[in-house]
């Protein structure tokens, strides 16, 4: 590995340079997981998919207007030197972009398309294609631009830049305290929402604000770190928690646990491997999933097996006492 | 109209023992149903109905299948709008829905406690404060049904009818003073079956509340009931009565009196 990768003292020597970066992996992969477990219990699963291409896509347009508008300034900055990328007004801010899209995307899954004879998977289904074909053409018409595009499509970005930490870690912090706070009204309206509705509870504002805060985080979260990251941590730390554990509460715990330690261990694998940084994320969550999966077979096996021996053994003391 | 029960009232006694100021007058007004059809966007898919639920009744809403008795219930709850016509509920009234079974998420992992403290959130606790006292009131609930000893079982691994009668938990939990169920016998033995008809007579009998069952056993439910409520949107059916005058409707017998003749019958062979 040496010969090929860093090393660890060289992760830690340059720590100052990585810390944003490793930093805001932990908290996207905290509030992620934890979020995730709605995700996942809900079954909507391929709306954070979703949301996270149209981030994506937001940002791929955040990039190309301001080139459209002002071609000559844009290529002048560029010009310029690194970092020169030229933001003509506050309004075309990527992560604002990011933001937008994503609650586009979001009023989609929120919106009830039965009328329209259609489900509201395959709506999903149309944004998440519409977003990555547009985030992909629109790549293609910003060459200056088009390996920070990359970075946020795929996730391979290794410095993160310190605003996008900010607003990861704000984020966070804001709505994993509402979270937590509204955390058994969720539940409730997630698990049985016309008894909920029955009882009174605001049903459409509480879900309103799951989606909301689902599509923030994942606008945010995919500005930092990409699209592929963002929608393998909403997902893949809420599975490994729930295949390990049946209680609610802690399987919150875990999944949010899952999702920061995806997010530090993968850059810090992926500096050592010189590998590209979301997949490395990507596939330390598929690694941790995978061994909750074996784990929990292994167990399911092992329950069965004492299940039957404790069937056959109160069989023959039956057969016993008739004998 | 009387006065609203005040939620301090709700609060501080014990389940299994409602005091007697807790307790709505039997006969109360609960639930007022004047020329109301239902439907979906706007159609009507029964003819207008008029009924009114007072505390104590058990209402037994009977019809075959897709005769319009979700829709009714939905309509009755406030889930959706009717067509026309009014529904007045009494000032304060607490309502509480125990859904199929089968419309409960198999994947989803909640503990028995935790669904019945369900129970205890609406209304002005939405995040369920103070959740100690909850707890009691989740476990009392709980003990009232005879199933105390699942609490920390996941709802999903229960037998059919350990998960019917947890779900009847959450309805006593509630302290709701009408109580909707949709097809409580469902997929359930015949033990099951009258262990929950029990309950639903001591849900109504030891706290006063109304119940509204929907049931696809038509005898076992005339039996019970007070009243009856005979939907059937095929035949364009929507008949309130007295169980006894449902037994002798023309549109009951047009309905149903081959299958109740025949399950008569069935019963006098098996008679010694």
């Amino acid at each position: 590995m040496t010969d090929t990768g860093a090393t660890w003292h060289e992760l830690f020597a340059n720590l100052g340079i990585f810390r944003d970066a490793i930093l805001a992996g932990g908290l996207a992969g905290a509030l992620l997981g934890f979020l995730g477990v709605h995700v996942v219990l809900r079954r909507m699963v391929f709306a954070s998919s979703a949301i996270a291409q149209a981030a994506a896509l937001g940002v791929a347009l955040s990039f190309w207007l301001p080139a459209l508008i002002d071609p000559l300034g844009h290529a002048a900055g560029h010009a310029a030197g690194p970092g020169g990328h030229v933001i003509p007004s506050p309004l075309f801010q990527p992560v604002l972009w990011a933001i937008a899209a994503s609650l586009l995307a979001t009023l989609v899954f929120i919106a009830n398309p039965v009328r329209l004879h259609l489900t509201r998977e395959s709506m999903l289904g149309f944004v998440f294609l519409a977003s990555g074909a547009g985030a992909v053409i629109i790549g293609d018409r910003i060459t200056q631009d088009a390996h920070d595009l990359t970075a946020i499509l795929f996730g391979s970005a290794v410095v993160v830049q310190p605003s996008d930490l900010y607003w990861v870690g704000a984020a966070a912090v804001i709505l994993l305290g509402g979270h937590l706070a509204l955390w058994r009204a969720l539940l409730f309206v997630g698990y049985d929402p016309l008894g909920a509705e029955v009882q009174g509870m605001p049903v459409r504002a509480l879900n309103g604000f799951l989606f909301v805060s689902v599509g923030l985080a994942v606008a945010l979260c995919t500005r930092a770190l990409g699209a592929l990251p963002v929608f393998a941590f909403s997902v893949l730390p809420a599975m490994t928690a729930l295949a390990l554990t049946s209680r609610i509460g802690l399987g919150f715990a875990l999944a949010t646990a899952f999702g920061a330690f995806s997010g530090v261990a993968g850059f810090a694998v992926s500096f050592r491997a010189e590998l590209p940084v979301g997949a490395t994320e990507t596939g330390m969550a598929v690694a941790l999933l995978t061994a909750a999966l074996v784990w929990r077979s292994v167990a399911a096996r092992r329950d069965l097996r004492r299940a039957r021996q404790s069937a056959s053994q109160t069989t023959a003391m039956t057969g016993g006492t008739h004998a | 109209m009387s006065r609203p029960l005040s939620s301090a009232a709700r609060t501080s006694s014990s389940l299994a023992t409602p005091p007697a100021d807790r307790r709505l007058p039997a006969g109360e007004s609960l639930l007022d149903v004047r020329a109301l059809t239902v439907g979906y966007d706007g159609i009507a898919i029964l003819p207008a109905l008029t009924l009114t639920v007072r505390a104590g009744e058990l209402w037994a809403v009977i019809g075959p299948n897709g005769a319009g008795k979700s829709t009714f219930v939905r309509t009755a709850l406030g889930l959706g709008r009717p067509v026309e016509g009014i529904i007045e509920r009494r000032p304060g009234l607490r309502l509480a829905y125990v859904p199929q079974q089968s419309a409960l998420d198999a994947i989803f992992p909640i503990s028995v406690l935790d669904f019945v403290l369900m129970g205890l959130q609406g209304t002005g606790n939405v995040l369920l404060a103070n959740l100690g006292e909850h707890l009691g009131r989740a476990r009392a609930a709980l003990s009232e049904v005879g199933v105390e000893a699942l609490e920390r079982r996941q709802l999903r691994d229960l037998s059919g009818g350990q998960r019917q009668r947890v779900l009847m938990a959450r309805a006593l939990a509630t302290d709701a003073d009408l109580v909707f169920l949709d097809e409580p016998t469902a997929a359930l033995d015949a033990a099951a079956e009258q262990e929950v008809l029990g309950l639903i007579e001591r849900l109504r009998q030891r706290r006063g509340a109304a119940v509204v069952m929907v049931t696809h056993l038509v005898e076992d439910g005339l039996e019970r009931a007070d009243h009856a409520l005979l939907l059937d949107r095929d035949h364009r059916v929507a008949l309130a009565a007295t169980a006894t005058a449902m037994r002798s409707a023309p549109e009951f017998e047009h309905i149903y009196a081959r299958f109740v003749g025949r399950a008569d019958r069935q019963r006098e062979g098996e008679r010694p």
